[in-house]
């Protein structure tokens, strides 16, 4: 069985231990639990299973609430999994990753039929982008919570595309829009246009699920490991990487999702996965 | 590479301890489950609940009245405002109920009074589910009249004549009741209070509590 493969069975069968809430009249009650998940979906799908992390935070952390439990929980949740596994989970469980997945042949059928957008995606500035999920994690989910009672989850797209939407076709009539809900419409466009245009768009640049992981790269016990001395610069990798990722110079990088494309792709079999303990 | 061994395990053992920890010592799991995973977050839909204040006798969750209910009812009809501590829409109700009750508190108060609204006995409760008993965290799916699982909730429950009997009934309002204006919110509120009394003026003379 190749790596592609396991990938999807892996995602398919976390699509659906995420949605194991859905309650099927008697015959099954739905499952809720008080677990975080260590990926980025919102509790409040009908189908949910678990609580969102950012939520948690933003609880924990509104107008100066401090509820550590609910700031610790999460945290730990997501550093157990960074620590094993690193950005796995965007890779191989988020369902984000896996719509991603599914939306990311057309940025690549996109690049072959303009070659601007090629470049829009090495552009120098490219890199910098990145540290925008930084930025929403920090500034939406921490600070502003804290400040001015604004949180994330008021215009987050993920809430939209899995809460709004379920919620208003089983429910018609049942619900009017709020104050956000135009904003957050807004963002969901954004959001459909990015994952359409840019592979992993929102991974790359936006996911603040993706920016509490990233970190975790640097010393997670399973990595993707390139052997430098060997590898003969063929960029057989880097062009199916869906992070944009100079993988033939890469160092526990930050942005790997441990997909394994490169792993696959290398004719020379010099990039591996690798664990570190 | 020894380096990076030992901050794993480090970490490995610190994470175990503290998730293990917590999940055994504090009830971090039951709150979350309770605030998060089994309450509808209005703000993550950005939607609100249209709310229909008509008065219905069955319980939503086909349980039985709660006893304070019950009880209280042979005085009054009841006011009960359910909220958690994070909740922006029962930040922006707060102000309206306060208003209309007369009354001043915290929204970390559990606060029951019994308050003399238009020269009627109303009993008013603020609950917030965050801190709340448990029969108070209870009554709440006993009265989600519409399933929203959402908070803010506000809960008229009064008497009607049913078959031939005087039973209680009750109605729900949600989240800011789906209207834009503080006006309009207020206005809703009042209505329901006063539907509310009117129908127990008319009906109380034939409940029993026993």
């Amino acid at each position: 069985m190749n790596l592609r493969f396991k990938r999807l069975i892996s995602q398919v069968f976390f699509f659906f231990l995420t949605n194991l809430g859905f309650k099927l009249g008697d015959v099954f009650p739905g499952l809720k639990t008080g677990f975080c998940y260590p990926f980025f979906y919102c509790h409040a799908c009908p189908a949910a299973t678990s609580a969102c992390p950012l939520r948690a935070i933003e609880i924990g952390v509104y107008r100066g609430n401090w509820n550590w439990r609910f700031i610790l929980y999460p945290l730990i949740i997501i550093g157990f999994v960074g620590v094993v596994t690193g950005r796995a989970v965007c890779g191989w469980a988020c369902p984000i990753g896996f719509l991603q997945r599914i939306t990311g042949k057309v940025p690549q059928k996109l690049k072959k039929k303009y070659p601007s957008l090629k470049k829009l995606g090495q552009h120098r500035i490219e890199p910098y982008l990145r540290y925008i999920k930084y930025i929403v994690f920090i500034g939406l989910v921490v600070v502003t919570p804290i400040l001015i009672g604004f949180m994330f989850t008021d215009v987050c797209p993920v809430g939209y595309l899995v809460g709004t939407i379920p919620i208003s076709i089983l429910n018609p009539g049942g619900f009017t829009p709020n104050e956000f809900f135009y904003i957050a419409m807004g963002v969901f466009i954004l959001f459909l246009v990015l994952i359409f245009t840019v592979e992993r768009g929102w991974c790359r640049y936006f996911c603040p699920i993706g920016a509490m992981l990233a970190p975790f790269n640097k010393i997670s016990i399973y990595h993707v490991s390139v052997n430098k001395d060997e590898c003969v610069h063929c960029n057989a990798c880097l062009k199916v990487c869906p992070m944009g990722i100079d993988v033939p110079n890469m160092e526990r990088d930050p942005e790997c999702i441990l997909c394994g494309k490169c792993v696959e792709a290398c004719p020379k079999d010099v990039v591996s996965y690798e664990r570190s303990l | 590479m020894k380096k990076i061994a030992a901050v794993q395990l480090t970490l490995i053992i610190l994470i175990a301890g503290v998730g293990g920890g917590m999940l055994l010592y504090t009830g971090v799991y039951d709150d979350i489950h309770d605030t998060i995973v089994s309450t509808l977050c209005l703000s993550c839909i950005k939607l609100d609940p249209v709310s229909r204040l008509d008065f219905v006798f069955e319980t939503a969750n086909g349980e039985d009245h709660s006893e304070f209910v019950l009880e209280n009812l042979t005085k009054g009809p009841l006011f009960i405002e359910y909220r958690s501590d994070v909740c922006a829409a029962c930040d922006i109700m707060a102000p309206i109920i306060k208003e209309i009750f007369h009354l001043s508190f915290e929204k970390e108060d559990t606060l029951y009074e019994l308050v003399n609204y238009n020269g009627t006995d109303v009993h008013f409760y603020h609950i917030n589910l965050d801190h709340a008993s448990k029969i108070q965290k209870d009554s709440f799916s006993i009265y989600d009249k519409d399933n929203r699982k959402g908070v803010p909730m506000f809960v008229v429950i009064t008497v009607k004549y049913n078959r031939g009997v005087i039973d209680p009934c009750y109605t729900a309002a949600y989240g800011t009741l789906g209207l834009d204006t503080e006006e309009e919110r207020r206005n809703m509120v009042t209505d329901m209070i006063e539907d509310g009394i009117k129908l127990y003026e008319q009906n109380h003379e034939g409940y029993k509590y026993d």
